[in-house]
């Protein structure tokens, strides 16, 4: 048996595909899915991944509701490290919530 | 500032170590604890996400648990916050194993 997924599309959301995004810089006590390393960096939206109930919440018994767009983004190594020593083309990309992102 | 509310699980652009590769199995009582997670969570008593927040909030004793001992302890961390039982039942029902295991 396996569990379900809790995907569902995301028709209402404040990014496409292509868009610049700022990962926000803010650092709130308690269970965060956005690594610290990420915050204030740039990238640009890869794909909307669909909506989800917000693990944020879910963390603490609470039902995750409503659910929060999940995107993944792409950032350049160069702009996360800055003294990344690969190639400038490299890029890494994290999956990150719609509330962690603010437009760049 | 970011450094006094990073939880121990955020560790992305920390200098690493040595990676062990060996794979070291799993003891009977992993085998069962794990089995009991997994049960419990697919049943929803527990959320995935409520044991990472329980095991993230360990702080420092995060990094002196093995894998197990850590998911083990959130376990029972979610499993007494939602009053499925006490500090004092669990600890009488492991006095009780314990006496079994002495006796055997």
């Amino acid at each position: 048996m396996t569990t379900p997924s809790a995907y569902t599309d995301a028709p209402t959301r404040r990014f496409s595909v292509g868009d610049r995004v700022a990962v926000k810089v803010s650092f709130p006590p308690g269970h965060r899915r956005t690594p610290h390393y990420i915050r204030g960096k740039r990238g640009v939206i890869e794909r909307v991944c669909g909506a989800f109930p917000n693990p944020e919440e879910l963390a603490y018994g609470f039902s995750g509701e409503p659910k929060r767009v999940l995107y993944r983004v792409r950032f350049k190594q160069l702009e996360v490290w800055p003294d990344y020593a690969g190639p400038e083309a490299d890029w890494l990309e994290l999956e990150i919530y719609e509330h962690w992102l603010e437009p760049a | 500032m970011s450094e006094h509310t990073k939880q121990p699980h955020d560790m992305g652009g920390e200098a690493g170590g040595p990676i062990d590769t060996v794979d070291h199995g799993m003891k009977f009582w992993e085998r069962q604890a794990n089995a009991l997670r997994n049960t419990l969570s697919r049943s929803k008593i527990v959320r995935l996400d409520e044991m990472r927040r329980a095991a993230e909030d360990l702080g420092a004793r995060y990094y002196e648990l093995e894998y197990f001992e850590r998911t083990t302890h959130a376990l029972r961390t979610v499993l007494l916050e939602k009053g499925y039982f006490t500090q004092a039942e669990l600890a009488a029902k492991m006095a009780e194993v314990r006496k079994r295991y002495d006796d055997a």
